[in-house]
């Protein structure tokens, strides 16, 4: 079977989600094999959380046996040099190297290769002057960052990996950063774990980003991370925008809203924005209070 | 015991697995009543993984009054610091739960685990 998907300007806003969703629902009906051609001739933007999913839809088509296709003669230039530059193109078969621009390469993490992701935010993400940070920061700004892959890697059981793409918006000193995966979704996982499959979207991702709760499959105490992740986007007045199944999450200085979300996507999409603004950037600082002998 | 967390799990403190290595190693002198000293000199990122796995956990076997007398941290960043103070705040709730309660929290996990 053959599809061909015309690819919309894709933005960050609630209706570009419902797009994407709506591109992964065609693709998910035509079943395994299909063969499918994207066309942009009515697309003059993609932000990093189109480009991850764009990146992880092709992925996914070949794993389930089918093949993608991204129709390079229908884009505007200036989505076809966007592509090129971050790495997307050379990742699904372009001969054209990446080059350094204001975009964050497009990365596929196959495995939770702690090494490699925090090698690529240090150098590609925090590493090229946008935001003025000292090696102790950069270090704490990473490590939460990580989080969110290690989240993608330990919960979703993706069958083919994780992505992750940034860009620097100079205009607006925005630097941003999405991580997607086509695993199980956040509100799947919350359902199985608490065992009530009625829950809705919104519930149970309200509910995975409480302190201390957490899906793991292993027992142990668990279920920080994500808090860590919401603490440093509220502290830097940044936001995070977490589409994930039938659920959405928008996290930023004026609170957390979650909601259902229709038409659903079988994955998790998040995308992280951090103004790049220095005084927003004082978190290492912040010492606990008692003494260091007295941990437990 | 002393154990240089660097030379066990690299510059990055991050993971479940790099947190599994240090509980297996300081497990067993822990119970013995040894001191166990964990540097952190040269470990440059830290993250909850690591220290669920490899501090909270303790709390399953050991009360904090022994852990704070026998388990010491040496060189750990401000944020190290911080994300260890929370996985032990997180584990307490954790392990402050009833045996019983517990018991069917990972019997529920495991359930899942076997059934993915």
């Amino acid at each position: 079977m053959e599809l061909t998907i015309e690819v919309p300007r894709l933005n960050d806003a609630h209706s570009d989600f419902v797009s994407m969703a709506h591109i992964w629902s065609q693709i998910d009906a035509a079943g395994d094999g299909v063969e499918v051609s994207f066309a942009f001739s009515r697309c003059g933007f993609l932000q990093p959380n189109a480009v991850v999913f764009l990146g992880g839809l092709a992925r996914i088509i070949g794993h389930r046996g089918g093949k993608a296709h991204f129709l390079v003669g229908t884009m505007e230039e200036s989505v076809r040099v966007n592509l090129l530059q971050n790495g997307f193109g050379h990742a699904m078969g372009a001969e054209e190297a990446p080059w350094q621009g204001n975009s964050i390469p497009y990365r596929e993490y196959f495995i939770g290769d702690e090494d490699a992701v925090v090698q690529d935010l240090r150098q590609h993400w925090l590493g090229r002057g946008w935001i003025n940070v000292s090696t102790a920061l950069a270090n704490e700004v990473v490590g939460q960052m990580w989080e969110l892959f290690a989240n993608a890697f330990e919960h979703s059981n993706t069958p083919v990996g994780v992505y992750s793409c940034g860009q620097y918006f100079w205009r607006r000193r925005v630097l941003t950063l999405a991580v997607a995966d086509f695993g199980v979704g956040i509100p799947s996982n919350v359902r199985l774990y608490l065992g009530e499959p009625t829950l809705s979207g919104a519930d149970a991702l309200r509910w995975a980003f409480q302190r201390g709760h957490s899906t793991r499959v292993r027992s142990g105490p668990g279920g920080m991370g994500l808090d860590l992740l919401k603490e440093l986007v509220c502290k830097t007045n940044g936001a995070m925008l977490v589409y994930s199944h039938d659920g959405c999450a928008l996290i930023d200085q004026r609170g957390e809203r979650y909601e259902n979300f229709a038409p659903f996507f079988e994955g998790t999409l998040v995308q992280i924005r951090l103004l790049c603004d220095d005084k927003h950037y004082m978190l290492s600082k912040e010492v606990a209070a008692t003494s260091p002998s007295q941990f437990f | 015991m002393y154990i240089k967390v660097k030379e066990l799990v690299g510059k990055n403190a991050m993971t479940l697995d790099d947190g599994k290595a240090v509980y297996a190693r300081i497990l067993d002198p822990l119970t013995h009543g040894e001191t166990v000293e964990l540097d952190f000199d040269g470990v440059e990122v830290f993250a909850s993984p690591f220290f669920n796995a490899g501090v909270g956990r303790l709390l399953g076997d050991l009360t904090s009054d022994t852990l704070n007398s026998l388990l010491k941290f040496q060189h750990l960043s401000d944020f190290g610091a911080r994300v260890l103070r929370r996985v032990i705040e997180n584990a307490k709730e954790y392990y402050g739960a009833s045996a019983p309660q517990r018991q069917e929290i990972d019997r529920i996990v495991n359930d899942n685990a076997i059934a993915a």
